[in-house]
Order: C-alpha cells, then sequence, then structure tokens
C-alpha cells in the first residue's frame, strides 16, 4: 500500500498536475461582494444573515501527478461543491483551477466540455449509471460522447470492466447488479476514457462496509498500475486514511489542515481535527517510520534479531515486539539503523498515552521491567 | 365596483385578429384541413373489416393476442352499428389534432424544463386553457377557421394541450439530478444530455402525456361535433338533439371504442419504445393470451392485409357515373346547407339536398347548434339555411348577422311560440290561469336552451304582462332536456308547463293544450326563412330565386315529416325522395328548369 508519503518537497514541482488557488463559491446575492468581505475575515454565519451561503472559502491545495488526494469533512463542510468546481461543473465564484497548467475556468463551454470528456472522469456517490443502457453501454457512454467508433469503444470499455473485476457482466443491465459492482460500473465507466485525472465523489460511502472495504483494496490495486490523478472525497476519516496520499480536512468550507495521514494523526492541526481522529483506528495507519524513536545508540541491530523497515505496519511491530525482547530496530534500505521502536511507545499510540511513563511505587515491579529493558 | 369591459376588449381583439391575420389562420386551416383530409382518406379506403383486422394485427404485436382478438372485435362493433365512416372521422380528427398537439406542447414542455422563468410563464397559460370552458372556445375557433374540421382540431388540440406539456415537463424534471450531472461530467452537450438521458428516461412520463392528450382529444369529440366536424361527435350532437337515446348511445359506444384502443395502444406504445418498459415487459410475459407475433410478423401481415385493401379499391366499383342532361344546372358545384335539428329544419334541409342534387349539385348537409349556425352562415362557410324563426325567436341573432345575412323569404308560416300543458291540467287553459297554480307547478317552467330566441321573450315579455314574474322561475336547460322532462311527468301524470312551439310533434306524440294568449304577448307568429350567405344569390343564381320562390303548405310540412319520422334515422333522404314520389311535379315546381324533362330520380 502506497501509504509512504514523499518529501514535502515534491508536492511544489512543476510537474504538478491539478492546482486550486484561493478558490471560492458563494451562492445567493451579491457575491463578489460577498468574497471580499470573507477575505476580509468574515464567518459563514455573518453571510447567512445577508442570506448569502458560502459553501467554499479560499481553498487552495496542489495535488501532483498519480497521487490519491483525499478531501474530508462532513456534510456540509463543501467538500462536494469543491469537486465540482474541479471540472467545471460549477464555476467558482473567485479563483482558479488549473490543470495540466491550463487554467479551466477561462475556457469555453465546449472546450471545459472537451476536457471533460478526455481529461476528467467523476464517479458519484449513488453510482449515476444509466438505467436505460446496459452495464457495456454504461461503461463505454464517456467514449460516446467523445465519439469513438464502437467496435473501439466496445473494446476498451470491456477491458475497463475487466480491470474492475465484471468481466462477463457487459451484457446486463445496472438494475441486475448489487450495488457495490454497480459502482464497478461507474468505476469502470471513469476509467474507460482514459482520463487523467479521476474525480471520486464519496464513492464508496453508499456501500456496506464489507464491499467498501474491498472498493478501497480495489482501487488502490488498480492505482499501482494505472498511476492516475484523484481527487476523492469522503466524510470517512478511516477511508481517508487508508487511500490518501494526503489528506485535507475541511470544515465550514475552508481547508482546515492539509498532511499526509500521519501527520493529521500524530500532528492534528487544532481541536476539531483532533476530536476527528479519536475515532480512528491507528494501527491500521501508522508504519515504524512514525513509531520508532529515531535517537538511537546504534548497536541496537547488532543482534540476529528480526528487524522492522520504516514502513513497517504498526500491527506487524506490535507482532514483532512481542516475539523480541527488546525494543525493534528499524533499517533502511541500505540496511542502515534509523530508529527503535521501545514496546512501551506501541502500547502508548494505542492507548493514546504520550511522554515519558510514571515509575511505579514499588520494588518488584520496577526491578522486572529495568530486566526487560536489559 | 365599476364593471370592468373585459368583454368588450376581448371582442375588439378577436376582430383584429380575424381582419389582419387571416392569411396565418388559412394557413393554419390548408395544413389541418390536408392532414386531416390525407389520413382520413387512407383510414376509409379499405373495407371496414380488412382496416379493423390491421388495427388489430398493431394490437397483437404492441399487446398480444387478446389485444388484438378485442380490438378487431370492437372494430367490428362499430362497423356493424353502421358508424364506421363516423368512427373513423373521429379518428382522423383525434388523430390531426393529437399530432399537432405533440408537436406544439413536447417542445414546449421541453424548454418549461429547462426554464423555470418559462415554466412559470406558462402554468397559467395552461390552467386557462385547460379549463376555460370549451363552448367559449369553439366560437372563436369558428370565426378564426371557419365551421368544420379546421375548427374542431383547433378546439380539441388547444383543450388537449396542457396534459403534454405538463407531463413532458415533470418527465424530464423527474429525471434523476444524479444522471444529468453524470452526462455533465463526461462532457455532454446540453442537447445530447437531452436526447441521450433525459427524453429517453422521461419517455414514460411523456407517454402518459400523449395517452392523455389522446383521451382528452377524445373527450371534446362531442363537443367539437357542435361545429360540424360531423363524425362520432356529430353523431352524438344529432342523437340528443333529437331524443334518440338509442343512436347516441350506439355513437357514444363507438367512442368508447376508439378510446380503450388508443388508450392501451399508446399505454403499449409507451413501453415498446422505452428501453426500460421493455425489459419489464419482457419479464412479465406469460401465457398465450399475451402472445405477441416479432415485429416482422406484425409488420408483413399489415402489409397483407393494406395490399389486400388497396387491391380492392383499386379492382372495386367505381361509384357515380355523370348523367349530364338538360337537368343538370349545378354541373357538380358544391352547396353547403346548415341546419338546427328541428323538425321542420330536418325536413326542409333534406327536401333541399334532394331537390339540388336533382338538379346536378353536390350538397353537403351539417347540423349545428343554432349560435354555430348564425357565426358560419355570417363568415360565409354556410351557404343557405332554412330554418330561421323571424322576426322574433331568432330575432338576436337578426340584430348582431343580419348585415351579413340575406334573407331569402318566408316559406312557412305563420308559426306560434306558446307555453303548453299536458290536456290533463283541467283548469290550466290560458296565460292568465298560471298564476292561481303555482304551488301545483311548484313554480317552475320547464324552459329550453338559454340562448332561443323565444326564452328571452319569455322572461322579458310574457311573464310579466301575465304578472308571474314573483311566481315562477324559468328553468333554463335544452330541448332534449325539455322533453325528457314533460315525457317524464306526462307519462305520471304530473303537473308540469313547458315552452313548445307549433310546428312540433310534440303535439302530435302526447295530448297537449297550448296556453291561450289573450293579452298576444307571445306576439305575431313567426315565419320560417330561409337565410343565405350576402353573396349566395348572386353567386348562385337559380338556387337563389328557387329558394326565394319556395313555399310549403302546413299539409305538406307535415306530411314530409311525418314520412321522415317513420323511415327513422338515417333514412331522411330516402323518405323525402318517397314523398316526392308521392307528389309529382313538385319538383318541377321548386326548381324549375327550361325545358326540362320529367325524368327524376324520384319518379323513376
Amino acid at each position: 500500500m502506497p501509504l509512504l508519503s514523499p518529501s514535502p518537497n515534491e508536492w511544489v514541482s512543476v510537474s504538478a498536475r491539478l492546482e486550486a488557488e484561493h478558490l471560492f463559491k458563494v451562492f445567493g446575492r451579491r457575491q463578489n461582494e460577498a468574497v471580499e468581505r470573507l477575505r476580509e475575515g468574515a464567518t459563514r454565519e455573518e453571510l447567512r444573515a445577508d442570506g448569502t451561503t458560502a459553501a467554499v472559502i479560499d481553498v487552495s491545495f496542489t495535488v501532483g501527478p498519480g497521487q490519491i488526494f483525499v478531501v474530508m469533512g462532513l456534510s456540509g463542510s463543501g467538500k462536494s461543491t469543491l469537486l465540482r468546481m474541479l471540472n467545471g461543473l460549477l464555476e467558482p465564484t473567485a479563483g482558479r483551477v488549473l490543470f495540466d497548467g491550463r487554467d479551466l475556468t477561462a475556457l469555453s463551454g465546449r472546450d471545459l466540455r472537451e476536457v471533460r470528456a478526455r481529461k476528467i472522469s467523476m464517479v458519484f456517490q449513488h453510482f449515476a449509471l444509466f438505467p436505460h443502457r446496459s452495464v457495456l453501454d454504461n461503461a463505454a457512454y464517456g467514449l460516446a460522447v467523445q465519439g469513438a467508433p464502437r467496435a473501439e469503444r466496445e473494446e476498451r470499455a470491456t477491458e475497463a470492466l475487466r480491470l474492475c473485476g465484471l468481466a462477463g457482466w457487459e451484457k446486463s443491465w445496472p438494475d441486475e447488479l448489487s450495488g457495490g459492482m454497480q459502482q464497478r460500473v461507474g468505476l469502470a465507466r471513469a476509467l474507460a476514457t482514459d482520463a487523467d485525472l479521476l474525480l471520486m465523489d464519496e464513492s464508496f460511502s453508499a456501500l456496506d462496509p464489507l464491499i467498501r472495504r474491498d472498493m478501497q483494496d480495489q482501487l488502490l490495486t488498480l492505482q499501482q498500475t494505472l498511476k492516475k490523478t484523484i481527487v476523492f472525497i469522503t466524510h470517512d476519516l478511516n477511508e481517508a486514511m487508508r487511500l490518501g496520499d494526503r489528506i485535507a480536512v475541511m470544515r465550514d468550507g475552508r481547508i482546515v489542515q492539509t498532511g499526509t495521514a500521519e501527520d493529521i494523526l500524530l500532528r492534528p492541526g487544532n481541536d476539531y481535527v483532533a476530536s476527528f481522529i479519536q475515532d480512528v483506528d491507528r494501527s491500521r495507519v501508522l508504519t515504524a517510520s512514525a513509531v520508532m524513536d529515531p535517537h538511537v545508540r546504534g548497536d541496537e541491530a547488532d543482534c540476529g534479531c528480526e528487524t522492522a523497515t520504516p514502513d513497517t505496519p504498526f500491527t506487524t511491530l506490535c507482532a514483532l515486539s512481542a516475539r523480541l525482547t527488546h525494543p525493534v530496530a528499524v533499517l533502511d534500505g541500505g540496511r542502515g539503523l534509523v530508529g527503535v521502536v521501545p514496546r512501551r511507545r506501541l502500547v502508548g499510540l494505542l492507548g493514546d498515552a504520550e511522554g515519558p511513563g510514571t515509575p511505579c511505587d514499588r520494588e518488584r515491579n520496577r526491578r522486572k521491567e529495568v530486566t526487560a529493558r536489559a | 365596483m365599476p364593471r370592468l369591459r373585459l368583454g368588450d376588449g376581448v371582442d375588439s381583439g378577436l376582430d383584429w385578429l380575424v381582419t389582419h391575420l387571416s392569411w396565418l389562420f388559412d394557413a393554419v386551416k390548408t395544413v389541418v384541413q390536408g392532414m386531416y383530409d390525407g389520413i382520413d382518406a387512407v383510414l376509409t379506403a379499405p373495407q371496414p373489416l380488412l382496416l379493423a383486422g390491421i388495427l388489430a394485427v398493431l394490437a397483437w404485436w404492441l399487446r398480444g393476442l387478446l389485444a388484438g382478438a378485442l380490438a378487431f372485435a370492437g372494430f367490428a362493433l362499430i362497423d356493424s352499428l353502421a358508424l364506421w365512416d363516423e368512427a373513423m372521422s373521429t379518428l382522423s380528427l383525434v388523430l390531426v389534432a393529437t399530432a399537432v398537439a405533440l408537436v406544439i406542447s413536447i417542445p414546449l414542455g421541453i424548454w418549461a424544463a429547462r426554464s423555470q422563468p418559462v415554466a412559470a410563464a406558462l402554468r397559467p397559460v395552461l390552467d386557462l386553457l385547460q379549463t376555460m370552458p370549451s363552448m367559449v372556445l369553439l366560437i372563436p375557433a369558428i370565426l378564426f377557421f371557419g365551421m368544420g374540421v379546421p375548427a374542431g382540431v383547433v378546439a380539441t388540440l388547444i383543450f388537449a394541450l396542457a396534459p403534454g406539456v405538463r407531463m413532458t415537463e415533470l418527465g424530464i424534471r423527474q429525471v434523476d439530478a444524479e444522471l444529468v450531472e453524470a452526462a455533465e461530467a463526461f462532457g455532454t452537450t446540453p442537447r445530447d444530455t437531452l436526447f441521450r438521458v433525459q427524453l429517453p428516461l422521461a419517455l414514460p412520463t411523456i407517454m402518459a402525456g400523449v395517452n392523455q392528450v389522446i383521451m382528452l382529444g377524445l373527450s371534446m369529440v362531442v363537443i367539437a361535433g357542435m361545429v360540424g366536424t360531423g363524425g362520432l361527435g356529430g353523431a352524438v350532437n344529432e342523437a340528443i338533439g333529437q331524443l334518440d337515446i338509442g343512436l347516441g348511445f350506439e355513437a357514444g359506444l363507438g367512442i368508447v371504442v376508439l378510446a380503450v384502443y388508443l388508450d392501451r395502444m399508446t399505454g403499449a406504445l409507451g413501453t415498446r419504445i422505452s428501453p426500460l418498459g421493455r425489459r419489464a415487459a419482457a419479464r412479465a410475459r406469460t401465457g398465450v393470451w399475451a402472445h405477441r407475433p416479432r415485429p416482422t410478423v406484425a409488420l408483413s401481415g399489415v402489409a397483407v392485409l393494406a395490399l389486400v385493401a388497396g387491391g380492392l379499391g383499386v379492382l372495386g366499383p367505381s361509384s357515380g357515373g355523370a348523367a349530364a342532361s338538360a337537368t343538370d344546372v349545378g354541373r357538380g358545384r358544391e352547396i353547403s346547407i346548415g341546419y338546427i335539428p328541428w323538425d321542420e329544419g330536418i325536413a326542409s334541409t333534406y327536401l333541399w339536398k334532394e331537390l339540388l342534387e336533382e338538379r346536378g349539385f353536390k350538397v353537403k348537409t351539417t347540423q349545428y347548434a343554432a349560435g354555430p349556425l348564425y357565426t358560419g352562415l355570417a363568415t360565409g362557410q354556410i351557404d343557405f339555411q332554412t330554418d330561421s324563426w323571424l322576426p322574433t325567436t331568432h330575432a338576436e341573432y337578426w340584430k348582431k348577422y343580419g348585415d351579413r345575412l340575406d334573407d331569402l323569404g318566408r316559406w312557412y308560416g305563420p308559426t306560434s311560440l306558446e307555453l303548453s300543458v299536458p290536456s290533463y291540467m283541467k283548469d290550466v287553459n290560458s296565460l292568465a290561469d298560471l298564476k292561481d297554480h303555482a304551488a301545483e307547478f311548484g313554480g317552475r317552467i320547464t324552459g329550453i336552451e338559454p340562448s332561443a330566441g323565444m326564452m328571452g321573450l319569455l322572461k322579458d315579455k310574457v311573464l310579466e304582462e301575465y304578472g308571474l314574474d314573483g311566481a315562477y322561475r324559468v328553468v333554463d336547460g335544452s330541448t332534449p332536456a325539455m322533453l325528457a322532462e314533460l315525457k317524464r311527468a306526462y307519462a305520471r301524470k304530473q303537473p308540469i308547463v313547458v315552452t313548445l312551439w307549433s310546428p312540433h310533434w310534440a303535439y302530435s306524440t302526447y295530448d297537449l293544450k297550448k296556453l291561450k294568449d289573450p293579452e298576444g304577448a307571445w306576439g305575431e307568429g313567426d315565419g320560417v326563412h330561409t337565410l343565405a350567405r350576402q353573396d349566395f344569390a348572386a353567386d348562385q343564381p337559380e338556387v337563389g330565386a328557387w329558394l326565394k320562390d319556395f313555399r310549403m303548405t302546413e299539409e305538406q310540412l307535415t306530411g314530409l315529416e311525418a314520412q321522415i319520422q317513420r323511415a327513422g334515422k338515417g333514412k331522411e333522404q330516402d323518405a323525402v325522395r318517397t314523398w316526392l314520389k308521392g307528389h309529382p311535379g313538385l319538383v318541377d315546381r321548386w326548381v324549375p328548369v327550361a325545358g326540362a324533362g320529367h325524368g327524376s330520380r324520384a319518379a323513376g
């Protein structure tokens, strides 16, 4: 799983695929005036009193090629509005969307449709399959819009369906499929056009938990070979942590924190984000690099015991730690020692307890701990 | 509150439209009449049972074997009721009205679905069209398009327009917004979104709208029959005008068969052309009665029947055959006579139809209500009518249209208007006696159509003259309703006083007493006049001269009416022929031709 985060420098490179620059979306009267007031620091509530709704406020981010960028927020946080500005379904009140160096907000209707037909595709929360078209015709829809010849679009749609695990279902109808299968069709439809950018609007939220897990795994598997640029909207932080190379947390129209899953988890930007991560299953997110203590003596790996790598998952670390009598050594690709993971740290993360331990008031227990440390 | 003269504005607006936009109305009229003639020609070309077969095969294909069998039975029933031509005429009218209504309403519905202001503006207009009483629409339609099919089609389609627009709008708005968004997200143009996503998914709702348009059109057909569209609506009107419940029921049944057929067929067509409906139908299909042929089989069935029909049409006997002679004055010139279904009107109209056909004219007779009849005559749509009661009864019409009409003189008279009671009302002999018996009659005088001239006379003059104003209330209704009420009361020997006139067949059917009018409040008796459109006598000098000289005695008129009554419905002209045969010499007296032989159809 590609949860290893690249160094921050990589995100500002010129090869960036998608950039949002100070996007605003205001509904209602006197929109430009409202944007001005928001820039001067007015809050959403102040505007609402005047009958204007600020859905998205000053949102900027950059998504590099082949990355999954997750926008996480509760309902009403403006995340779906934000997503629809990325492919021009909604026109931003202010700000720009740059995709592959082109300013989408400056395009004519015709050019914008061309971009949507070839470069950007979308997967919807409730699948949005056309009930009057067969599975194959649904998957081939984007190609039909492009004007591809029938033979070509059926071939490519069949291939997209196969990738999504639906080989053999081409002749079926959407309503004959389960929810998970329907969303696979939705995914196939988005992949068939060979678009570079995939917008996914709560695409797995309507599925039951087991199916959702399957779909997440499938998306990650596909992503390893396809390397699409993906913007994924969700209200589920667990999903965001599982999928996102980077995560933006939205609240009341603004992005309150952007970072990797570990950034969010270990260094929540404010109380709002902190309250979110309480329910997150850390063991699924954290890896050795996030957990380890980088201050090493140098000889921790000199024994013949098992070691970990920086991206060893938390659960594996726990298993290792259980088998060893001393902290787990973490070695990088060149087999150099980069850190150690003491068992107390693992247990502390699970219990959300940080800082140094409290000494025990009875001699017997303290001696036992010393023994273990030795 | 000051009286708002809205009606005057409407009147002058209509006048302006008639004078300035007549080219437009003429164009519309030509198109509609052409469509109607074309469809009617196709429908009436084959043998009735062959066409019934074609329609049955369509039903079989669209709905199944049972539907096909029932369709055939239904159309065979219409044929056996001798209403085939009327039914096909009605079917053509409904099809034309539906086609035009859909051409207008579906684009309007689409527009309304995509634009909120348009939807908001359309809604009250649709309400107006749908709820404005149909007769109110009918008269302007006559002014614009003249009597006949175009006016009927326009009135029908205006009435039927609203559900087409509404259901189209609703259907498109109902399409899941996420699907439309999905189409847009994949770069679909608005036009393709409409045709590839919205319309296919809205189709079931739109087809329900089409269905409603057809049903409303059929229900309007009866009313359209009043403006001379003929067909089953005309038959129904004629039947209720003459209190012929049996014929009315038969014609009504014909409309029901058409309605059920069209309803089921459009419903089935909806499922056939919508992909979703097709799949649902495919799952549901079971059993032999639901068996449906494959489209190719159905198509070839229809084609074979159509070919047979076409073949018979070509090989069949060609009717007619010119009998040119010195008596052929008309040389096929067409004359249209309008009539109100009153006995003397029917008798004189069919008499003149026979006489003029004898002289080589082509004559079309059409039944109207009094209002449309005068409107049609004044606008030149009708050549003449023989049943104008002047100077009293039809005074209102004469006042309004007299300057655009040509009075060809009185051919019968005097007539009389009266209030009548059954003769078992022993103590009531004169209008003056009514006052003391108000309680007995329940203070009710059973009247006829409020538009009738004698009703105005009764309310404004007669009641006042005899001091009946407070004691009696004149109940507006219709002639058939009045006669039905009379029949019911007469059978139970209950007190009743009705408005009646002489000559009338009621006097020979029931034992009635005309109430004496010592004060002469009803005025002098009317004469029955022939009225023609303004230039008719100049256009057809022979006919004009014949009509001016036409007179009938009471013995002749009652004899002819009796002959027609005996012959029964639909055989009026045969009765006239028989009657003329019994009165030799009348033909040459009424329609003299210089050097004419004495050979006539009536005599020969």
